[in-house]
């Protein structure tokens, strides 16, 4: 099986949709053949048209933004699209990660990739919404199924199963393993000191301009 | 204040009376996703070009209309990216409303949310719209929202939005 690994962040280091990418690596059996292409502007390019060609089923793991797609990635969807270099059988999987707790809040960014799959005349697959993005990158090195990463585990190696085979099954939703009101709390203690590193007060963080 | 996110030209926007209307008129850059719109210069976003003002304008309305191609189930790729590009429109505190995470406002306008798709859609893109403006104004803590489909590819058909 030859599986595509779209990487839908606008970041080149530190992002929570690579750190779903490793976890996902990390469950492939010896026989998957994967390649990894970075779609962090709104550029197609013929790369991408061509290791779109290659693949058996392809993977995009991406922020929710504004509860939908990142427009830099939509542009290169709807570019891809028009490419028409996806073989019609392409089987089209997505993991979508935001910093909400509910894993559920990515479900609208989920159909609207699904509807790009029609669009672009392959397969639905599955689709995996994960809450509680913000804290991935920070967990990154905890092993796949423990602790926080319980329940993003289970899932994860379900949806690699089914990417492994070929499989289409229903959206599942997932949040990290963390009680929502201390994920909140550090979250803000993230903000502050992110605002104090850039020389701001707490205060500033209300500003109008 | 209405303000208008469009990826239309402006002489195809029929709305009279106080309208501000964000098009398609220069490049825009896209969201680096670096939250220095929270951070760095709380309320505008980081990057230099004309767009860089959105959530600050979207603060001083009292009317936000969405006139987009339907690409989806979601908006064209320009007039989300002046939505990602305008998340300073919010505080990047949390609140729950309704049971689920969402912003705190930063600002205090209360706004009507209304939404035009126009373009070729399927009943399940209608409806993945239909949810996705809803959950735009709970997220933007609107006072109302209602979504408009237009027929067809020419929405200068439509002319009483």
């Amino acid at each position: 099986m030859k599986i595509l690994l779209i990487n839908g962040s606008p970041k080149t280091k530190q992002s929570a949709s690579a750190a779903l990418l490793d976890d996902c690596k990390a469950c492939f059996s010896r026989e998957t053949e994967w390649r990894e292409r970075h779609a962090a502007r709104p550029v197609f390019s013929p790369e991408d048209a061509a290791a779109l060609s290659w693949a058996d089923g392809v993977v995009f793991v991406f922020p929710l933004y504004v509860d939908g797609i990142p427009s830099h990635l939509l542009s290169w969807l709807r570019q891809a699209e028009r490419s028409g270099s996806i073989r019609p059988q392409t089987r089209i999987y997505g993991m979508v990660n935001s910093g909400f707790f509910e894993g559920e809040q990515n479900a609208l960014a989920l159909a609207m990739l699904k509807s790009w799959s029609r669009h672009a005349g392959a397969v639905w697959g599955q689709g995996l919404g994960i809450g509680g993005g913000g804290a991935l990158t920070a967990i990154a090195s905890v092993p796949l199924g423990k602790g926080p990463k319980r329940d993003l585990g289970r899932a994860l190696g379900d949806l690699v199963r089914h990417i492994e085979t070929g499989a289409s099954a229903e959206e599942r939703y997932v949040h990290v393993n963390f009680p929502r009101f201390l994920y909140i709390w550090s979250a803000q203690m993230g903000w502050r000191s992110q605002a104090k590193k850039n020389g701001l007060t707490r205060r500033d963080l209300d500003r109008r301009q | 204040m209405t303000l208008v996110i469009t990826d239309l030209e402006r002489q195809w926007i029929p709305f009279e009376g106080e309208i501000e209307v964000i098009g398609p008129d220069s490049s825009i850059l896209p969201c680096i996703g670096c939250f220095g719109c929270w951070t760095k210069t709380p309320g505008k976003c980081i990057l230099k070009d004309a767009f860089c003002e959105t959530g600050q304008k979207i603060g001083r309305c009292d009317r936000l209309v969405i006139v987009s191609e339907c690409v989806y189930g979601g908006y064209s790729p320009f007039v989300k990216n002046v939505l990602d590009r305008a998340i300073s429109y919010i505080h990047p505190y949390f609140c729950i409303r309704g049971g689920q995470m969402h912003h705190r406002p930063r600002y205090a306008n209360a706004m009507d949310f209304q939404v035009y798709f126009y373009g070729d859609t399927t009943p399940q893109e209608r409806e993945t719209a239909r949810k996705l403006a809803a959950a735009n104004a709970l997220n933007y803590d609107a006072k109302s929202h209602a979504v408009t489909f237009l027929e067809g590819r020419n929405p200068q058909a439509e002319a009483s939005l």
